[in-house]
C-alpha cells in the first residue's frame, strides 16, 4: 500500500474515532439507568414525560410552519432574481448568508427590541404573537441553507426557457410558479425542508428567550437537572438529524433519476 | 391585407441598437425564415412577436389587431425553442395537453386534440414517457405538438434544429414544413443555417445588423443578390474586382479579359472599380459549354470533394473558386495550367454596399 493511502486511512480513522467515541459513550451511558444492567429505562423515561411530548410537539409544529413559510418566501425570491433579477443575485446571496455571522442571540435581542409588547408591531404581547415571531426567526436561521438547496435544484433547470415555453402556451404567474417550476425544484425544496426541520428541532436561543416550550429549552432543562435522560435525549436527537440527512440523500437521488433537462 | 404585419420595428437594450426600422408583412399561411449571423437581430424580432421583448418603436399587428400592448400569455401564438424547453415534470401527453389545460378545454376536447397532434407527429406511442427518456429530435416533435395543440395563430420556430445531428436536422425540417403545410399556419423561423431556410421557406429575409439586407424567395436571394453581405452571407460567391472600360457597351476587364455584363453600369464611367460576383458552380471547363462569356487563368489548386471538383483560379489577381461535377473520366487540372472558364453574362451578380 502506497504511503499516501495509508495517511488517508489514517485520518479519516482519527476523523470516526474524534467523532463516534464520545456519541457511543453517550450512548452507552444512556444505557446505564438501571443499577448493574443496560436498559433502555432512561428512553422509557423520556418518552413518558408529558413535557417531552408536549415540546417535541411543539417543535414538530412549528418546524413544519416554518417550512411552509420558508418555501413561501424563497423559491418565488429565488425565481425571480434568476429570471429577472440576476444582478441582484449577489446582493440576496449575501443577506442569505447574515444568519451565518450574527449569532441567534444578537437577532433575537433585535427583535425583542423591535417588536415587544411596547412596540409598534408588539409580536410579543400575545402567545400566538410570539409564536408568529418565533416562525420567522426560524425561518431567518435557516435561510442560507434553504436558499442555497432552492437555488442550486433551479440552476439544473433552464427556467427562463421554461417560464417562457409555459408563458407562450397562455399560463399566468401562479400556474407557471406551481405547475411548472416548482415540481422541478422539489429537491431542493424538500432538501431545505430536512435542513430546516433539524435546525428547528434542536434550536435553544430563540424558543428560550422568546419564552417557548420548544425542545430545545427542554433539552436544557433536562440537562440541568437528570442524569441518564440527557444522554438519551443527546442520542436522540442525533437520530433526528440522521433521519433528515438520510432523507435529504434520498430526495436528492430521487431528483438525480427524475425528469431531466434536454 | 397581411396577416402578420411588422412596421418600422426598432429595439433598443440600453445604448445599443439591435433591430433598426424593420419592416416585414406575412401572409396568412405564409412559411418565412428569418436568415442571418449571431447577433443580427433575427432573435429578437422572433421575441418582439412572441412578446417576450417589447419594440422601443413600431407596430406588431396580427390579423389586423395591434399586438403591441397584448402580453405574452394573450397573444395565441405558438413556439418552439431551440432547447426544446418541455416540462421535465411531464409526460409527454401532459406537455402536449398544457396549453388546452391553461386555456381550459374539457377532458374530452383535451384528449382528442392531444392523441390528433401525437398522430402527427407520429409520436402517440410515446405518451406516456418523460422528456429526458426520449431523443432530441423525438423532444422537440414534442415541442412542435405541444406548440400547435392550443391551435394559435402563428407559429414561431427558433432555431429548433441547431441542438440535433445533421441527419436528423434534414429529416425533422422536411417534418415541419409538411406539417406546416398541411395545417395552413402562418410560421416564422429563425436560423443560421442558410441551407435549412433556402430549403423550407416560402420567403427568407436575410438580416445584417438588425437590419432585413434582402426579402425574397430563396430563389432570389440565393440568385440575385442584392448586396455584398447577402451574396457573401448565402452559399459561395466569388468577389471578383472589374474595372468599366466602357460604361455605354456595358463593358468591364478582369485581369486581360474583357466582359459584356447584362446589367447596366451606364452610372459608372470608364476606369472606375466594380465589384462583380460568380457562384462557383456557374461556370464549365468544357469546350462546347454553353455560355456567352469566358475568363481565362491560371490553375491556383485543385481538389477532388467526391461529387465535385473545386478548382481555384488566379484571373488578374482575382481568385475565383469553381466547382465542376465529377466523372469517371475528370482530369483533376494541375497548378500553373491555363484554362478557360466559360459562363453566361447574366450568371455576374453586380454587387451594391
Amino acid at each position: 500500500m502506497k504511503a499516501h493511502k495509508i495517511f488517508a486511512w489514517l485520518a479519516i480513522a482519527i476523523g470516526a474515532i474524534y467523532f463516534f467515541i464520545p456519541l457511543i459513550g453517550t450512548f452507552e451511558f444512556s444505557l446505564r439507568m438501571r443499577r448493574g444492567a443496560y436498559s433502555f429505562d432512561a428512553y422509557q423515561s423520556v418518552f413518558t414525560d408529558a413535557q417531552f411530548r408536549a415540546t417535541f410537539g411543539f417543535s414538530m409544529l412549528m418546524a413544519l410552519v416554518t417550512i411552509v413559510v420558508g418555501m413561501l418566501l424563497i423559491v418565488p425570491t429565488a425565481y425571480w432574481v434568476r429570471l429577472r433579477l440576476p444582478q441582484m443575485r449577489p446582493v440576496v446571496e449575501f443577506i442569505t448568508l447574515l444568519p451565518l455571522v450574527i449569532p441567534a442571540i444578537v437577532i433575537v435581542f433585535g427583535y425583542l427590541r423591535l417588536y415587544n409588547s411596547s412596540s409598534w408591531i408588539p409580536f410579543t404581547g400575545s402567545t400566538q404573537g410570539t409564536n408568529v415571531l418565533l416562525t420567522f426567526s426560524y425561518v431567518t436561521l435557516a435561510l442560507p441553507y434553504m436558499y442555497r438547496s432552492v437555488d442550486t435544484a433551479m440552476r439544473t433547470i433552464d427556467v427562463r426557457t421554461l417560464t417562457e415555453a409555459a408563458e407562450i402556451l397562455g399560463a399566468k404567474w401562479p400556474t407557471i410558479m406551481f405547475r411548472c417550476i416548482f415540481p422541478n425544484v422539489m429537491s431542493g425544496v424538500l432538501s431545505g425542508a430536512f435542513i430546516t426541520f433539524a435546525i428547528v428541532m434542536g434550536e435553544f436561543t430563540m424558543a428560550a428567550l422568546l419564552n417557548r416550550p420548544a425542545f430545545g429549552p427542554y433539552l436544557q432543562l433536562v440537562g440541568a437537572n437528570k442524569a441518564y435522560e440527557p444522554s438519551a435525549l443527546a442520542v436522540i436527537a442525533f437520530a433526528i438529524t440522521w433521519l433528515s440527512m438520510g432523507l435529504i440523500q434520498l430526495v436528492s437521488r430521487f431528483g438525480k433519476l427524475s425528469p431531466s433537462r434536454p | 391585407m397581411s396577416f402578420l404585419v411588422l412596421e418600422s420595428i426598432k429595439k433598443s437594450f440600453g445604448q445599443t441598437q439591435v433591430v433598426k426600422d424593420f419592416n416585414m408583412s406575412i401572409e396568412k399561411g405564409e412559411f418565412v425564415s428569418f436568415l442571418g449571423p449571431s447577433g443580427c437581430g433575427k432573435t429578437t424580432v422572433l421575441r418582439m412577436i412572441a412578446g417576450f421583448e417589447s419594440p422601443s418603436d413600431g407596430a406588431i399587428s396580427i390579423n389586423g389587431r395591434n399586438q403591441n400592448a397584448l402580453k405574452t400569455n394573450q397573444r395565441n401564438i405558438g413556439m418552439v425553442f431551440q432547447a426544446y424547453a418541455l416540462f421535465p415534470n411531464m409526460n409527454v401527453f401532459d406537455n402536449v395537453a398544457f396549453g388546452l389545460k391553461v386555456a381550459g378545454k374539457s377532458k374530452t376536447e383535451i384528449e382528442t386534440r392531444v392523441k390528433e397532434m401525437l398522430t402527427l407527429i407520429g409520436l402517440d406511442h410515446l405518451a406516456d414517457r418523460y422528456p429526458y427518456q426520449m431523443s432530441g429530435g423525438q423532444q422537440q416533435r414534442v415541442a412542435l405538438a405541444r406548440a400547435l395543440a392550443p391551435k394559435p395563430q402563428v407559429l414561431l420556430l427558433d432555431e429548433p434544429l441547431s441542438a440535433l445531428d445533421a441527419k436528423i436536422r434534414v429529416s425533422l425540417r422536411e417534418e415541419i414544413r409538411e406539417i406546416q403545410r398541411r395545417l395552413g399556419i402562418t410560421t416564422v423561423f429563425v436560423t443560421h443555417d442558410q441551407e435549412e431556410a433556402l430549403s423550407i421557406s416560402d420567403r427568407v429575409v436575410v438580416m445584417n445588423a438588425g437590419r432585413a439586407d434582402q426579402i425574397g424567395t430563396p430563389s432570389e436571394i440565393y440568385n440575385r443578390p442584392t448586396t455584398r453581405f447577402v451574396a457573401s452571407f448565402v452559399g459561395t460567391l466569388n468577389i471578383i474586382e472589374a474595372t468599366v472600360v466602357d460604361p455605354a457597351a456595358n463593358t468591364v476587364k478582369v485581369g486581360e479579359n474583357t466582359i459584356r455584363l447584362r446589367e447596366s453600369i451606364g452610372a459608372l464611367k470608364g476606369g472606375d472599380k466594380l465589384s462583380i460576383a460568380l457562384r462557383p458552380e456557374a461556370g464549365s471547363l468544357l469546350e462546347n459549354a454553353k455560355g456567352d462569356t469566358s475568363l481565362t487563368g491560371q490553375v491556383i489548386s485543385s481538389h477532388f470533394l467526391g461529387s465535385v471538383i473545386r478548382t481555384k483560379l488566379d484571373v488578374g489577381g482575382n481568385q475565383i473558386s469553381f466547382d465542376m461535377f465529377n466523372s469517371p473520366d475528370a482530369v483533376l487540372p494541375q497548378p500553373g495550367e491555363t484554362l478557360t472558364l466559360r459562363f453566361n453574362a447574366h450568371d455576374f451578380l453586380i454587387i451594391r454596399d
